[in-house]
């Protein structure tokens, strides 16, 4: 029965483990991360951890992109044409990226639905609500910034609209919409400042947020369905 | 003893479930790599691959006067519109130390830019500076004001 033992960490590993608990006290750390309280009724807790597996997926698959993609309107859609039809497995990885995306949103909607229809977000967990609606609108400005990406006709239009919709607003609706296009029509600038929230703003944005929304989790455990909380704000 | 070194013998239903997932964690794991780094290797030049002809371009595009440098089968190639004897074009590799010469506009005439040997544009001569040899030609067609370089 050697065979069994093959999956326990070797002897220099945890020798290893052990020279870095001394100085950091790192098995406290993964202890905390990885230790969370979850209800024994629980059995719709995994569509948030879903979300986190598709932004992971993104976050991949993203840095990929951005090592064939200009962001420039003379090449954009050249350089879409190149990782699609050049780049090794640039088909797969852009067709993942964009797929997941979408996916990304609908779980976390998925997610946004589950704790709504179960009360999760009754105190005290509001301020971890608010976080997650947060990652919600940074999701959708992700979904947003990357569509006018590839430089195509629907890729125009979509955010040609959308910046419309921001103009609507009364009294500084004009100055929103130029905000956001960088100028009065969709161009050059517009590319580069979508192209600059969708790769360095809002990943740090969510990532922030993120951790954020995860230690308070972990400080609270998660809501129990069955059992209706009193809570004494 | 007997009764487990019996079952060990034969690949017991553990061993085959851990046997499974020890497998389905590596193909996991080569399925998601290998498409990451086939993807981050240099990705080829389809038109310079087998060694044929490629297509430069329209002849608009070059008026005379003027020349480009563009990759026909991994080398650089300087095409030349010249007014003397039509388009010409030459290995764009110095003969002296394999810098890859650009055209002076101005001068009409090729330029290494790292030692200033200078060749003529319609036969490849060294006109002055330290390269030993002139510039090797390369075939060049136009066919309907497409003008196509290399090939044999």
């Amino acid at each position: 029965m050697q065979k069994s033992t093959s999956l326990r960490p070797a002897d220099w590993v945890n020798r290893l483990i052990d020279w870095i608990d001394e100085r950091v006290g790192i098995r406290e750390i993964v202890a905390y991360s990885v230790h969370v309280t979850i209800p024994r009724t629980a059995h719709t807790y995994y569509l948030g951890g879903i979300t986190l597996f598709f932004f992971m997926v993104q976050a991949i698959t993203g840095i990929l992109l951005a090592l064939y993609y200009h962001p420039t309107p003379a090449d954009a859609y050249d350089s879409i044409l190149f990782i699609m039809n050049e780049v090794n497995f640039g088909w797969l990885i852009r067709s993942i990226h964009s797929w997941s995306a979408n996916l990304m949103i609908v779980f976390c909607v998925l997610h946004l639905l589950r704790v709504a229809v179960q009360g999760a977000y009754r105190p005290p967990r509001e301020m971890t609500w608010l976080v997650g609606i947060g990652l919600l609108l940074i999701t959708l400005g992700f979904g947003f910034t990357g569509y006018l990406l590839p430089w195509d006709e629907r890729a125009f239009w979509a955010p040609t609209v959308g910046t419309q919709i921001a103009g609507a607003v009364p009294l500084i609706g004009n100055y929103v919409q130029d905000f956001l296009r960088g100028g009065p029509d969709l161009g050059a600038l517009t590319l580069s400042r979508f192209f600059d929230v969708h790769v360095l703003v809002l990943p740090v944005a969510l990532i922030g947020a993120l951790l954020i929304h995860i230690l308070f989790i972990h400080q609270q455990g998660l809501a129990d369905p069955e059992e209706r909380e009193e809570y004494d704000g | 003893m007997t009764e487990n070194s019996a079952i060990s013998d034969a690949m017991s239903r553990r061993g085959f479930l851990k046997w499974a997932l020890g497998f389905s964690v590596v193909a996991t794991v080569v399925g998601a790599v290998v498409p990451v780094i086939g993807y981050l290797w240099p990705p080829t030049r389809r038109s310079a691959a087998g060694g044929g002809r490629v297509l430069f371009g329209s002849v608009k595009d070059l008026p005379v006067g003027q020349a480009k440098v563009l990759p026909v089968n991994d080398k650089p190639v300087i095409v030349v519109n010249t007014s003397a004897g039509g388009v010409k074009a030459f290995s764009a590799i110095c003969t002296h130390l394999g810098c890859v010469v650009e055209w002076n506009q101005s001068k009409q005439f090729i330029l290494c830019p790292c030692h200033d040997g200078r060749f003529n544009p319609t036969t490849g001569a060294v006109i002055s500076g330290p390269p030993p040899s002139p510039l090797p030609s390369v075939r060049v067609a136009v066919e309907k004001d497409q003008i196509f370089v290399g090939g044999a």
